[in-house]
């Protein structure tokens, strides 16, 4: 192991208590997986549906180790100039039109072109050296000193050609650039990949990546995670709230309302000082649970039977 | 412990779960910090190691539980054993008696353990002799009893037996006594080993087996397909594989040509040199497609499975269009967005199928019913097997169609050397086609899809 600072996770439930201390709730699963991630030193693949914390997953490993949070965002098209270095074209420009006066100071006395290229080649590459490098996530992760976490996020958004680029990364924390050589990491980084599922990832890129995947919580854990990023919220209160948004994933929609939404909304109910749940409020509040016109129309016809289910227990 | 690991894996693998080498190495090391004490955290570790999709963690999940159901652990922790209460009666009924029992002891190896009702033993001897045995080599169900003979041989049945036989046939009344006992434990050890055996396929063979059914299905001819049960979920799993197909893109890059006017305004930050290249890119539609089906008597198989592979392929495919025709042609997109596949299929068969077959009618009807809403994006598949009755072909009609199109394309049942024959149109109706293929089993089926969303990028 070469992570072992004082916050080092020894167990899966100081993992677990500690994420808690960061504000994030996690089952065991979760737990379990981070202990093998970081033990086994391996990146995580996360999936599960949009807005159940893939991404607040990485933030907690890095506030709770204390590590540097370094994020990439997948999109189309995104390259390795984008992900992992660049030259400074504007600055290399730049010099060489400062220089360009230096030049002839240089070259004074030189006779011929083969003596001139000569004396430039012992300047050996400077245009092509770290000062000219602009280095992107992925190079940054790589290079720091200290402990980070890596985010790359909606990597499934991300092109076929990209994916196998971050091979060599994944599976030996180390990259090959050609104008300077094999960059391998400093320290290993923890790796986190999180993707929304709308295309399958090749075999290639899972086989080198622990596998979570983060489904809808249950009523308990939902509960716990309301508690601790809302905190003002009436014990009452809660309860309906959660039990709601759990009878309303059990309805055919086009999306679910997910933890975050849970979220916004006891943020919202909190606003408008509200004690308990009543078919008005929630009316008039569902466009902050539900993203669909169409979602919010199917809700609201089923609101009487939802309210019936959730009085009766 | 490996060996444990390794029969896992392979069941995983049976189960449809695919594992690399590396991947079962990663799952060894997981277990070495994990440990066995906690059954639910060593689930989740291997989970995580070894299942790498929402679908394979399911499969996995079952797997698990059947697999370790076998008291691989019980020697670590404390659970019940499976002991079956007749040994330790027996043993209690044995203890309890006189000293002269004693010398009634069973003396073979298997005996004795049977005897003592050691299950703990008794486990382990069984999964030796299952290794001896090669039972993870078992491939159908029907090899059932021929290695749960194996087996037993493997334990030491014979001795028993042998032991067993001398003591019924002896004159003592103990001996006698002991013989019967050893006749009990022989069939309770019988049961056992033929539960083991059946554990074993399946976890082990029942995938091996579903994977030769399945590679069956996919070359039986579609018109005696309807036979085989699960033939929806095969067409499904295929039609998937297609959508998740990775090479599939949006946008090409860095192909064809130089755009010149984007690179340009990019590299005016260094004062024109064109340092940064820009490249065209091209928009890959999803294809539209208008299929239209035959559903005459012959053909109606194989357009539901035409008609079933199209309507799973709604993530790739946007515009599915489905016309069906006999003697005359009707819409019934309608029908398939609204029922379920099934129904609408046999609404379509109840409604138009079994007529007498005239394509030139129902060519004529489509283009009334729309010719003009063809363009060039459309993608046309005319499945049939162009057998007119003698009626007039209007390949006039067929060739519009194919004009206005992006591309028509012929399925036919029918293999190419029947074409033309009798009163098949093929020939006259192929040189109107961008292609025709014969379309036979789910196979082929599956590679014109493929095909399908390929050249349509």
């Amino acid at each position: 192991m070469n992570q072992s600072t004082g916050s080092s996770p020894i167990s899966v439930d100081q993992i677990k208590s500690g994420f808690a201390q960061s504000g994030y709730i996690c089952n065991d699963d979760i737990a379990m997986t981070m202990f093998l991630a970081y033990q086994l030193e391996k990146p995580v693949l996360v999936e599960g549906p949009p807005g159940v914390g893939k991404t607040e997953l990485a933030k907690a490993t890095a506030h709770y180790l204390n590590y540097e949070l370094i994020r990439l965002q997948c999109y189309e098209g995104l390259d390795e100039a984008k992900a992992l270095y660049e030259w400074k074209y504007g600055k290399q420009l730049l010099y060489t039109q400062v220089l360009k006066d230096k030049l002839g100071d240089l070259l004074k006395g030189a006779h011929g072109l083969a003596e001139s290229i000569d004396r430039l080649h012992e300047f050996g590459d400077i245009f092509y050296s770290e000062q000219f490098l602009e280095p992107r996530p992925l190079l940054q992760a790589l290079q720091a000193e200290q402990g980070t976490v890596l985010l790359i996020d909606e990597i499934d958004k991300a092109d076929h050609e990209f994916e196998s680029f971050l091979l060599e990364m994944l599976s030996d924390y180390q990259i090959s650039v050609p104008e300077i050589g094999t960059i391998k990491a400093k320290r290993h980084p923890i790796v986190f990949l999180t993707s929304n599922n709308t295309r399958e990832l090749s075999d290639a890129l899972k086989r080198r990546c622990l596998h979570l995947f983060i489904p809808f919580p249950d009523a308990k854990l939902e509960r716990n995670i309301i508690q601790t990023r809302v905190p003002g919220i009436s014990e009452k209160l809660q309860d309906q709230l959660v039990g709601f948004v759990q009878e309303v994933r059990k309805l055919d929609l086009k999306k679910q309302p997910a933890i975050s939404e849970t979220i916004d909304w006891a943020r919202t109910l909190l606003l408008l000082h509200a004690e308990a749940l009543t078919p008005e409020l929630v009316a008039s509040t569902l466009n902050v649970l539900l993203k669909h016109e169409e979602d919010i129309g199917n809700v609201k016809d089923d609101m009487r039977t939802l309210f019936n289910k959730l009085f009766k227990q | 412990m490996d060996r444990v690991m390794v029969d896992f894996v392979k069941a995983l693998r049976g189960n449809g779960v695919r594992i690399a080498t590396s991947e079962t190495l990663d799952a060894m090391h997981a277990l070495d910090l994990v440990g066995y004490s906690n059954r639910a955290r060593l689930k989740t570790a291997l989970s995580a190691t070894l299942a790498k999709s929402e679908e394979e963690k399911s499969r996995f999940d079952a797997c698990f539980d059947q697999f370790f159901q076998f008291n691989d652990f019980e020697q670590f922790g404390q659970d019940q054993k499976p002991e079956p209460p007749p040994p330790s009666f027996l043993q209690q009924m044995l203890k309890g008696d006189n000293a002269a029992n004693a010398t009634a002891e069973a003396q073979s190896p298997l005996g004795q353990m049977l005897m003592q009702g050691d299950s703990q033993a008794l486990s382990q001897a069984m999964a030796q002799a299952a290794s001896e045995a090669n039972v993870r080599d078992i491939r159908v169900i029907t090899q059932k009893g021929l290695y749960g003979r194996r087996m037993m041989m493997a334990m030491g049945l014979e001795a028993m037996e042998q032991e067993m036989w001398a003591a019924e046939g002896s004159q003592e009344p103990q001996q006698q006594a002991l013989g019967q006992q050893l006749r009990e434990a022989r069939e309770r050890l019988r049961e056992e080993v033929k539960h083991y055996v059946e554990r074993q396929y399946l976890l082990q063979a029942s995938g091996d087996s579903r994977a030769l059914r399945e590679s069956v299905m996919r070359e039986t001819s579609l018109e005696n397909l309807r036979e085989f049960k699960d033939v929806q979920g095969l067409v499904r799993k295929l039609a998937k594989r297609l959508v998740a197909t990775p090479s599939r893109r949006r946008k090409v890059y860095q192909r064809g040509k130089l755009d010149v006017r984007s690179t340009i305004r990019h590299n005016i930050p260094y004062s024109g040199v064109l340092l940064e290249t820009h490249w065209k890119t091209k928009r890959v539609d999803k294809p539209k497609v208008t299929a239209i089906c035959d559903v005459s008597g012959s053909v109606s198989q194989y357009s539901r499975f035409l008609l079933m592979f199209l309507y799973s392929l709604t993530e790739v495919i946007s515009n599915v269009r489905a016309f069906a025709f006999s003697s005359d042609l009707m819409e019934v997109t309608e029908w398939f967005e609204r029922e379920n596949l099934d129904t609408a299929i046999d609404l379509t068969l109840n409604r138009l199928g079994g007529g007498s077959t005239d394509y030139g009618r129902s060519l004529q009807t489509f283009t009334d019913l729309c010719l003009n809403q063809v363009d060039h994006r459309t993608t046309v598949i005319m499945l049939g097997d162009a057998r007119n009755n003698y009626g007039d072909p209007r390949t006039e009609l067929l060739q519009a169609i194919h004009n206005r199109a992006r591309q028509l394309i012929w399925l036919n049942p029918e293999s190419r050397l029947r074409w033309g024959s009798g009163d098949s149109e093929m020939k006259r109706y192929k040189p109107h086609c961008t292609w025709a293929e014969p379309c036979q089993s789910l196979n082929q089926l599956e590679r014109f899809i493929s095909n399908l969303l390929r050249y349509s990028q």
